[in-house]
């Protein structure tokens, strides 16, 4: 029997097939640790300390004997906005996907581990139009096919206004085509944060976005049990 | 928080909007309704209390006022009217706070002569609908109170707390190391919980004894509680410090919706509202006389001045709304406008919304009244990209190679049960460490993988990942990026085979990335340092083109176990193998799940095909019986098409 090819992991396809689409449009590949400080992972993304919005994330912490500060493993991939707003300035255009951990009990639809897609985009007079244009540019892409995006009202610490977006495939026999779905939390970037990475909020404004990855293939290949991303089993894997 | 339909129709009148539309303008407007569970001639939502207005929309007041201010109008009855109440003083209690900063505001009122028994039905079916255990009307009124206006309440017996010199006294003290205190029974349980206290809470005390008889903002305790003979009541409503409340809270598993609410930073305002609203429901449900209360209030924190303009407004949400559009939706939030030019209001919210805080907090309220939807999409004009994500660029050059190599790419999981570097708070233990190498994991997925090797039509199991990894140093936690090759060829475990598969990969891997690369095979897995390799390889210009490839629709794997049968068979050479298959297979029927092609050689005109057919129910274990039933039947069809069976 002869070698046939291998497969790739539909994590890493979806990210390089990302990758592409936002790269047409000037969006920077960024990325950063995994073991991140608390600093960049809360602090530094206006999350204040002992705030019920620490709620939403359910960190792991390493032992403090181990680490020289207090350190997590990233609850979200936004730590890279920070880092890379103090390492360039605007125009800013990056995506991040990276892998994120929540110590949270795991189902069918919540994995300890996870991947992210982060997305900013920092410029004199961007707004949330630009939001909602770059998010269905996107989407029409991944999903291959024109899609709509809507907003509603809602509350992440690092943005303000905060919104929360659904989607809706709006051509193609997809199962997905014709119902809005949740999708993920995005907004303008709070002044605070792009204050305190040195950009000056009264000349620049940025949105940023963040979505699962993992629940991005849910959508696109019905893959029904997100624990079986992290399995090594090529039952899964093969079939991509 | 469950909010009842019939409750804010009190607040807003005849201009209340129906089930389905109020549903609707608090999901595009305010927050995500979780459904509405529609009730006799009423209705109750669960709504989704963003973070931010745990502070004033933990209650059917403040939903009113945002259904209000969705949809521009007054509300009809607002116990939060624009001066405060006047109560009555009396100097027959006191108050001693002793940590203003922790409590900066603590009132108590004082009702002689109330009749504790059941509430009426009006009240128990309201509290029954939001989910809450009916206890009497003292109790029942002042959770009633919390839930209309957001502020916790608590009532003491009066005649069991000790006067001293004809008055009540209260101190708010913070504890002391030694301190307990005897909190209510919780629900569920029939045995009060004592409380050992370090010194970072803050107490509720009793004056004359010194005695701590309620954990401030988390729980009342069990002293001086109201009970069926109660006569005199104190009613106390004070504002705890946020921070302060959560931690307690947290450090004691107690979280009520007192303490919730506390650690939402309510308005200071609020106690007195609160005071007013219970004593005007006491009286109505108890009876009893209102005697009077105190009011200490320590440190005011008035909501700041905030100046917002028409451009920042618009050039944040992409609109290109008019001074006077912006300045009637900041009205129609409750805020007032103090000052005003050609280009800017400048506007102080109602006292109630301690969130308004900046011109963006301002600026959120014009997006979502004014209407989301009505932001137009614009794609940012295309920019070519700045710079080439190395890391990206070389893992998709890695994975190509491997795959045609026959290596399919997995992602394990970063945890283990055993290393280096163990976690402060993981959920699972046997998930406590984290990796320092992907060896372990690949190892385990070619033992799992090559169960499967029949199921998956591979010849044996070719494995790699490319993933961060852990080490513990002496400046704290240092991660990498490794990428680590697994084969595994025959059963029975490690065969020799397998190192050489692995060498010719990382010989094919250096070749194309054009750099050395020393990996030695051990036991069928090899590990590369990826990130010092990278650091090795020049900076690429431009990304190899995305080539997208065909739609996949996944399928679970089945449960149940897959089973195994060659046949190879002698067919006239002319015959061809796609017509041999095709028979197979529909003789097969849909218990085969995979057909494959092994060995083929001809001699003397006659040509040698050996498959492999492998069944799989998606419903159970197959059976040998049930399987060689359908191989019979195979051998049947084969013969009767004159091939003969090896």
């Amino acid at each position: 029997m002869e070698t046939p090819t291998g497969h790739q992991h539909p994590l890493t396809k979806m990210i390089a097939e990302i990758n592409a689409i936002f790269a047409d449009i000037g969006f920077v590949f960024a990325e950063g640790p995994e073991a991140e400080t608390e600093v960049y992972n809360f602090d530094r993304l206006n999350v204040p300390k002992d705030h019920p919005s620490r709620d939403m994330q359910d960190t792991f912490w390493f032992k403090p004997k181990d680490v020289p500060e207090p350190m997590v493993l990233r609850t979200h991939t936004s730590p890279v906005q920070a880092r890379y707003m103090e390492s360039h300035t605007p125009p800013i255009r990056i995506i991040v996907p990276g892998k994120v951990f929540r110590n949270e009990a795991t189902d069918a639809t919540h994995e300890a581990q996870f991947y992210q897609l982060e997305g900013l985009h920092v410029d004199k007079g961007v707004h949330l139009g630009h939001l909602k244009g770059t998010l269905e540019y996107f989407f029409s892409k991944f999903f291959s096919g024109k899609t709509e995006v809507r907003f509603r009202p809602s509350f992440f610490p690092f943005v303000e206004p905060g919104v929360e977006v659904d989607m809706r495939l709006l051509e193609g026999n997809s199962k997905l085509a014709g119902k809005w779905i949740e999708v993920m939390g995005a907004g303008m970037v709070h002044p605070n944060v792009l204050r305190d990475s040195g950009i000056d909020p009264a000349v620049y404004s940025g949105f940023a976005f963040g979505m699962g990855i993992d629940r991005l293939g849910v959508m696109k290949y019905g893959i029904e049990d997100v624990r079986d991303y992290y399995t090594g089993d090529l039952r899964f894997v093969n079939q991509f | 928080m469950l909010i009842l339909y019939s409750w804010l129709k009190e607040y807003l009148g005849e201009a209340m909007p129906s089930v389905e539309e109020t549903e609707r303008l608090l999901t595009f407007h305010a927050f995500e309704v979780d459904g509405a569970e529609v009730l006799d001639n009423d209705a109750v939502f669960d709504v989704k209390i963003l973070p931010n207005r745990g502070s004033d929309c933990l209650s059917h007041r403040g939903i009113a006022r945002e259904l209000a201010s969705i949809i521009g109008r007054p509300l009809a009855v607002d116990p939060l009217a624009t001066t405060p109440p006047e109560l009555a003083k009396t100097d027959k209690l006191s108050v001693s706070i002793l940590n203003p900063h922790a409590c900066p505001r603590f009132t108590a009122s004082l009702v002689k002569g109330v009749v504790v028994k059941e509430s009426p039905a009006w009240l128990k079916a309201r509290l029954e609908a939001i989910g809450q255990r009916s206890i009497n009307n003292i109790v029942d009124a002042t959770n009633y109170a919390m839930f209309a206006l957001g502020q916790p309440l608590h009532a003491y017996d009066a005649d069991l707390f000790p006067q001293v010199e004809g008055k009540w006294q209260f101190i708010v003290r913070d504890a002391r190391p030694g301190d307990t205190v005897s909190l209510l029974a919780e629900a569920g349980k029939t045995e009060d919980r004592i409380i050992e206290l370090f010194s970072s809470e803050l107490l509720i005390v009793d004056g004359s004894s010194d005695i701590p008889i309620g954990l401030a903002g988390v729980k009342g305790g069990r002293y001086a509680g109201v009970h069926q003979g109660t006569k005199n009541i104190i009613i106390e409503a004070a504002h705890f410090h946020p921070t302060l409340t959560r931690q307690t809270a947290r450090r004691l598993g107690i979280v009520i919706d007192a303490s919730k609410r506390f650690e939402n930073e309510p308005s200071r305002e609020l106690p007195l509202y609160a005071q007013s609203e219970i004593i005007k429901l006491i009286t109505d449900i108890a009876g009893g006389t209102f005697e009077g209360m105190i009011d200490e209030y320590k440190e005011r924190k008035d909501n700041p001045s905030v100046v917002v303009t028409t451009a920042r407004t618009n050039a944040l949400l992409g609109l290109s709304l008019s001074l006077s559009d912006i300045k009637n939706i900041i009205l129609r939030v409750g805020a007032q406008i103090v000052r005003e030019d050609e280009i800017s209001v400048t506007a102080v919210g109602p006292f109630e919304r301690t969130d308004l805080l900046i011109e963006e907090d301002f600026i959120e309220e014009v997006g979502r009244l004014y209407g989301l939807e009505n932001i137009a999409s614009v794609v940012p004009p295309a920019l070519p990209i700045t710079e080439i994500n190395a890391r990206h660029y070389y893992s998709e050059q890695v994975r190509s190679v491997l795959l045609d190599l026959g290596f399919s790419e997995v992602i394990t999981t970063s945890f283990q049960k055993k290393g280096d570097l163990q976690l402060k708070n993981a959920v699972a233990s046997d998930k406590s460490y984290l990796r320092s190498n992907l060896k372990k994991n690949l190892v385990e997925a070619l033992d799992k993988n090559f169960l499967h090797t029949d199921l998956l039509g591979i010849d044996g199991v070719r494995v790699f990942e490319i993933g961060t990894v852990f080490t513990k140093t002496d400046q704290g936690v240092a991660e990498h990026i490794s990428l680590t090759l697994g084969v595994r060829l025959k059963g029975g475990g490690h065969s020799p085979k397998d190192d050489v598969a692995i060498t010719t990969a990382v010989e094919a891997l250096s070749q194309s990335l054009g750099q050395a690369i020393v990996a030695s095979a051990n036991k069928g897995v090899a590990e590369i340092n990826f990130t010092e390799l990278l650091s090795r390889l020049p900076q690429p210009t431009a990304y190899t083109p995305f080539i997208k490839g065909k739609d996949v629709s996944y399928k679970a794997p089945s449960v149940y176990p897959a089973v195994a049968r060659d046949i190879a068979l002698w067919v006239g050479s002319e015959t061809d193998v796609t017509a041999v298959e095709a028979l197979l297979r529909a003789t097969a029927g849909p218990l085969c799940v995979r057909l494959a092609l092994f060995d083929t050689f001809t001699k003397d005109n006659r040509t040698s095909y050996a498959f492999r057919l492998v069944f799989q129910s998606y419903e159970r274990t197959l059976t040998d019986t049930e399987v060689n039933a359908v191989m019979e039947k195979i051998y049947l069809t084969v013969k009767e098409k004159g091939w003969e069976v090896r």
